[in-house]
Order: structure tokens, then C-alpha cells, then sequence
């Protein structure tokens, strides 16, 4: 028994799949000059040797390591989120340039004996109760690519540490994740000691049973279906945006 | 020690088939699978409120559960299957996890009483074999997984499971940056390591408590590349490289069968028809009654050689049809009844093949995990049965033999990306050495200066 699949499916990646490759798209974005051309070429391979590589020459040649940080590096970085957000190139290829971009700045940053001033602080957590943390991992590379520095909290947070740290840290943004729907619970609590403590922090919640029915049951919840809705938030509140349009915009269902 | 496969239960694939196993198991109240027929097996997630005391957990098991066996009687269905996957609570206090499988087995036990209803009952304790921040897969948590074990076969529970996390912290490395010798490692490697350490011991609890070792499932991992992978236009991951993950599983949960597991395995081991062909040991799967759960790429597929047929999890709550688990097991059930008709009427491998070709071409995963193909990867695992590592890299080498392969049948079409990073996985497994002390003693050094979470002389015996 054998069939003809066309009859009865489509493979709707392969027809929407673009006519250039990605390298293709990605080399039409570089910048003209050099190192920048280099460095954000090694940032799209995520190849971290050659991104320092080109540093040291630039540094050599008297630029400014914070200024090679906001000029080449970042820009080289939003390249690659760029082409994610069109569906060109793969999370493994982000998370690779993420890890060549960000030894970049390590070394920027112990060239220069200083550190840049970040776009906003970020607090990421995993549920208490909950150990599963890709997730977090993902949304927390994704937020540093973009700019942002993130206070990474880990996993099986408890309660207490996270409004502790939001108090600490006065975070522009807080995420949390679970995989499972009986630790989800503890994201409620954590809005309910924010709201008693007066702090009305955007709260972004995602994960394997999250749902936006739940985290729009409390207030400061807003539903990040997609870890890739995390900068994008993080760029909605530094625009301005309040919690009822932060809804508007990502609660899609 | 263990005991490898290193030979197929199966002399052809066409000899699988769906609700038949080389070796059926029985369990207490009547039920047996892989002993001819196909019955249902409903998982379940309390609401998120329940899990703040014992006493309203065992409440909400006690109501499900009645729930589900009430429906199967009110529409006729011959037999039903549960299985309870411990939220923490029930697994770090093994008294609860105890109680509640006694309290669900009571009542199995007066409906099948009362009505002959055929009922099994598994319960999957949660790996908790970790710190906040760090695996901790041997000690005090170990011990506790343990007596978890021992309270729910004293409640009754007739099959033991659990989805073991062995490996994990080198595969979220590794998934996230297109690492497959990575993947290998992980998997195949330490996951298989971990795997003989824990079924060993379930297994010695099983035999003494009279409980069947049912099985283990890569959900740590597969499932996890799976998930990541997502639908045909998600961009996380490549699928060809989900569906290594998976043969990789195959190689890794077939361990527990090495220990002594005998069946039926857990639903969401997509893992499981590569299983069968090489154990002849009954499978749960799940699928198209699975989507309250999560979206996959081959719903019918799954079903193509199951003995129990599942529907993942859903979060117990009211339909409009009911209580979501008298739903979701009617679906199941009905399901079950049409493969039971195919099998009474003779064309059981008509509704296979129509099953599995139905989603063959789909998808890479669906491709390989297809009963024909999946045998071919069952004997390249079998081929070199006694070397975790070697019959994990032949698994990954045969399932990329088949991919290219299926090029030339035009068929299964794969975007250019899924064939570049196939491409890029062949050449990083040609360049893999043969020698497995090589092989680990690289890992080893590679993952412990990138992986800060990784702990290898804690967390495996070497």
C-alpha cells in the first residue's frame, strides 16, 4: 500500500521557504565598513574566535571597546534576531551568535575596564516547584541579545526570592516559566505580593502548560506565548507601553 | 548486570502490529496488553489548586478517576487503562503518592467487581533527582524516588514507570546549538548510563511487591527537541534533527528493558515502535487524542503497532461533554474499538498502513518513526547492542542512510534547511570516532569546561 502525499498534505515550509539562503539575506545586511563587517559576519557563524579576533585589531587601531559594544556588536547581533523574526534562521543559530556576541562584550568590557549602560534590567525566573528551565534559558539569551541584562534567578525559585529580587533590582520586566500547570500556581502569589507591595511590574509569564486564560486572571500577568516575545515586550514597555496595551498586544487568543 | 539486545523480537516489521506484542503482561484486574487487543490508557493533570494539601489531591484522584471508569461502563467499553503521573508533592512524599494509587485502585477494583470492566493502573513517580540548580540523580533524592516506588506498587498500581532525566543537562546544551555529537552523548550516553542504574532497582521492586517494570520514555530529552521543534513553520529547531534526538531515545530507553522492564511503555515515547521491534514488549502511545496535550506531526502514525492508546495528559476540568477525562477517554476508547474491529475482521494491517501512511510523509519524524523505517533503525541499534555509544551513533547514522535515501523516492520533501542541517549532522557523526572510551573521555572534557552545570562524577557511575 503506498500513496501520493501531495493528495493529502502540504509541507507548507518547504513552499514558503525563501529563494535566498540565509547567508544570502544575512550578507546583504552587513555593514559596509570594516571590522564591523567582519565581527557581525563571525556573530552570524557564531564563531567566537573571530569575533575577538576583530575586536582585538579594532582596539589595536584605537577604537573605543564600550563603543564597540552599542556600534558593531549589537547591531551584528540584531542581524541575526532580525532574520529569526522572519523565520529565516533557526534558534540554534541564535543562541550560537548569542554566545560569540556575548564573549564579545566580556572582552569590550575587560578591554575598556568598564561596562556599558544596558537598554533595562530584566529578572527571569522558573516557577517554584518547577526545574525545567530551556525555557528560561531561551527567553534569558534572547533578552541579552537585545540589549537588555538580565538577573537570572534560575529555577525552582521560590516565592519569597523572586519579590526580593524585584525589590532589589527594580526590574522594567519580570518573567516567569513553568511546564507544569501546579507550579503556574505560584505566579499568582508572586502578583499578589508585588500588588501588596505597590510595585506594578510587567509581569510576563510562558511555558509548556501556561495559558493565557491564567495569567490573565491577575493583573500584572501578560502572556508571552513565545520565548521570542520577551525583547519584544522588553522594547513595548521601554516604548512606553502600559500593562493593559502590553495585553492588547501579546494576548493573541 | 544487564542484559543487551543484540538481536530483533521481530523477523520482519510487517509482523507488527497494533494491540499483538511478542510478549504480552497482565495486569491484576483482567487486563492484559499486547495480548491481543487495544485499550485505552487516560492520563490526567489535577487542577492547579488541588496540589496545596494531600487531602484535596486525593479528592480530585478519587473523583477522576471515578470519572473515567463511570464513562467507560456507561458506553460498553470492555476494558480501560490510567495512568497517574505524580506532580511532585506525591512523589517527595511517598505516603501520598501511596494512598492516592490505593484509593484509584479501590475503586477500579469495585467496578470491575461489579461490572467485569478490565481495568490497569500505572503510576509514573516524577524524577526528582535534582537540587535547585544541579541533577542530583544518586543520593538522598535517589533513596526517595525509591520509596516512592515501594509505597505506590504497595497501593496497587500494577505498572511502574518513570521519564528519567539522565543526560538532560548536556541536551539542553547541546539541542540549543545543533550539537549532535552532543546529543549523543547526552542520550545515548549518560542517559543510557543513568537508565541502568535506576531500572535495575525498579525492577528489584517490582518483582518483590508482584508489580510489572513497565518502562521509561526520552521526554527529558526527545520530547523536549520535539517540542522545541514544533510545527512545520516553527524556526527553533530543524526537525531532522528532533527525529535524531528520538532514534537516539530508542537506543536509551531500551535500557530499562535490558533491566528487566517488561511493558507496556510510556505514551509519550514516540521512542516505542522502535521498542517493539527490537523487545516484542507491549507500548503505550499517544497521538491524534493526545492534542489536549500538545501538537505533533503524526497523529495517526503513533498508532500504527500500540497496545495502549493514550492521550498524554489533560488538566482535569468540566466540558461541555463532561468532565475532561470522561471526554478524552471516550475519544480514546472509541479509537481502541475501531483497531479492536480491524483486528476481529482481519484487516489490522490495512488501518495500520493506512495509519501510517497518513502521516509518512508529513514529516521527517514521521518518515523515520514509521513502522518500516523504525525497524530498520531498531536493527541498527541491535547491531552493535553491546556498546551504548556505538549503537547510539548507528542509530543517528541509519536514520540519516534513510533520510538522503528518501530523496529518490520524492516523497518525503524536506525544506532546504532540514537537508543543510542533516548535511551538517552527517558530517559531524562521519567524523565521530568508533572507539567508545575515545568518544567519552572527549565528552567528558568538552562538556565540563562549556557545561557549568554539568556534575559527571556525582550524578553517574562510571
Amino acid at each position: 500500500m503506498d500513496i501520493d502525499p501531495t493528495k493529502i498534505l502540504v509541507r507548507y515550509n518547504v513552499q514558503k521557504e525563501k529563494a535566498q539562503t540565509p547567508d544570502q539575506m544575512a550578507a546583504e545586511m552587513y555593514p559596509k565598513d570594516e571590522p564591523a563587517k567582519s565581527i557581525a559576519k563571525a556573530i552570524f557563524e557564531g564563531e567566537e574566535d573571530d569575533v575577538i579576533e576583530g575586536l582585538e585589531k579594532a582596539i589595536e587601531k584605537g577604537a573605543n571597546p564600550i563603543k564597540l559594544i552599542d556600534d558593531v556588536l549589537m547591531p551584528g547581533m540584531k542581524i541575526v534576531t532580525d532574520l529569526y523574526d522572519q523565520g529565516v534562521v533557526f534558534l540554534p543559530n541564535v543562541m550560537m551568535s548569542a554566545d560569540a556576541m556575548l564573549e564579545g562584550i566580556e572582552f569590550c568590557k575587560e578591554s575598556a575596564g568598564s561596562a556599558p549602560k544596558p537598554k533595562g534590567k530584566v529578572v527571569c525566573h522558573v516557577a517554584e516547584g518547577d526545574v525545567h528551565d530551556i525555557g528560561k534559558t531561551i527567553v534569558a539569551a534572547l533578552l541579552r541579545s537585545a540589549g537588555y541584562e538580565v538577573v537570572d534567578l534560575g529555577r525552582d525559585v521560590p516565592v519569597d526570592e523572586v519579590i526580593a529580587a524585584v525589590k532589589k533590582e527594580s526590574p522594567m520586566m519580570l518573567t516567569g516559566t513553568a511546564l507544569m500547570t501546579t507550579t503556574m500556581y505560584a505566579f499568582k502569589e508572586i502578583n499578589d505580593r508585588l500588588l501588596e507591595a505597590g510595585i506594578k511590574v510587567p509581569f510576563q509569564c510562558g511555558g509548556g502548560a501556561v495559558n493565557q486564560d491564567f495569567v490573565s486572571s491577575y493583573q500584572l500577568g501578560i502572556y508571552g506565548e513565545e520565548a521570542a516575545d520577551a525583547p519584544k515586550m522588553a522594547n513595548a514597555i521601554l516604548a512606553g507601553k502600559g500593562l493593559a496595551q502590553l495585553k492588547d498586544m501579546f494576548h493573541k487568543h | 548486570m544487564v542484559k543487551r539486545y543484540t538481536s530483533m523480537a521481530y523477523k520482519n516489521a510487517d509482523d507488527m502490529i497494533f494491540g499483538t506484542a511478542v510478549h504480552p503482561v497482565k495486569a491484576e484486574l483482567g487486563l492484559e496488553v499486547g495480548a491481543g487487543y487495544v485499550t485505552a490508557e487516560v492520563n490526567y493533570a489535577p487542577r492547579p489548586e488541588a496540589g496545596v494539601s494531600k487531602e484535596k489531591l486525593v479528592s480530585e484522584y478519587r473523583k477522576l478517576t471515578t470519572d473515567i471508569v463511570a464513562r467507560a461502563v456507561q458506553i460498553g467499553f470492555p476494558a480501560v487503562s490510567l495512568e497517574t503521573e505524580h506532580v511532585e508533592q506525591m512523589t517527595n512524599n511517598p505516603s501520598w503518592g501511596g494512598e492516592i494509587a490505593h484509593v484509584q485502585k479501590t475503586i477500579l477494583e469495585e467496578y470491575h467487581e461489579e461490572y467485569g470492566i478490565k481495568c490497569g493502573l500505572r503510576h509514573t513517580p516524577g524524577d526528582i533527582r535534582e537540587d535547585r540548580d544541579l541533577l542530583a540523580l544518586i543520593g538522598d533524592k535517589y533513596d526517595t524516588l525509591m520509596e516512592s516506588f515501594e509505597a505506590v506498587a504497595d497501593g496497587g498500581a500494577d505498572f511502574l514507570s518513570i521519564e528519567t532525566m539522565g543526560g538532560k543537562e548536556i541536551l539542553d546544551y547541546a539541542v540549543l546549538r545543533n550539537d549532535v555529537p552532543g546529543m549523543i552523548y547526552a542520550i545515548g550516553c549518560l542517559g543510557g548510563m543513568d537508565m541502568e542504574m535506576i531500572w535495575t532497582d525498579i525492577k528489584k521492586i517490582a518483582d518483590k511487591k508482584g508489580r510489572i517494570a513497565a518502562g521509561d520514555t526520552d521526554c527529558a530529552q526527545a520530547n523536549t527537541a520535539m517540542f522545541i521543534a514544533g510545527g512545520l513553520l516553527d524556526k527553533n529547531l530543524a526537525h531532522t534533527l528532533a527525529i535524531l534526538a528520538r532514534v537516539l531515545a530508542g537506543s536509551r530507553t531500551l535500557v530499562g528493558y535490558e533491566a528487566g522492564a517488561q511493558g507496556p511503555g510510556k505514551d509519550c515515547g514516540y521512542e516505542n515502535t522502535i521498542i517493539k521491534s527490537i523487545t516484542g514488549c507491549p507500548i503505550a502511545q499517544e497521538g491524534k487524542s493526545a492534542t489536549c496535550a500538545h501538537a505533533d506531526v503524526m497523529g495517526n502514525l503513533t498508532m500504527q503497532v500500540c497496545d495502549l492508546w493514550s492521550n498524554e495528559s489533560v488538566e482535569y476540568h468540566g466540558e461541555f461533554g463532561g468532565t475532561s477525562v470522561q471526554c478524552w477517554s471516550q475519544t480514546l476508547n472509541m479509537d481502541a474499538a475501531l483497531m479492536n474491529t480491524a483486528i476481529q475482521t482481519g484487516n489490522a494491517k490495512v488501518l495500520r498502513d493506512m495509519m501510517a501512511l497518513s502521516d509518512k510523509y508529513r514529516d521527517p519524524q514521521g518518515y523515520i518513526l514509521a513502522y518500516d523505517n523504525a525497524f530498520k533503525v531498531g536493527q541498527a541499534i541491535v547491531k552493535d547492542g553491546n556498546d551504548l555509544y556505538l549503537r547510539a551513533k548507528n542509530a543517528v547514522t541509519e536514520t540519516i542512510k534513510i533520510l538522503e535515501a528518501s530523496k529518490k523516492e520524492g516523497k518525503l520533501i524536506m525544506s532546504r534547511f532540514e537537508q543543510n542541517a542533516l548535511a551538517d549532522a552527517k558530517a559531524s557523526v562521519d567524523a565521530l570516532t568508533n572507539e567508545k572510551d575515545t568518544f567519552m573521555s572527549d565528552s567528558l572534557a568538552k562538556y565540563k569546561a562549556e557545561v557549568k552545570v554539568f556534575r559527571p562524577e556525582t550524578n553517574y557511575k562510571w
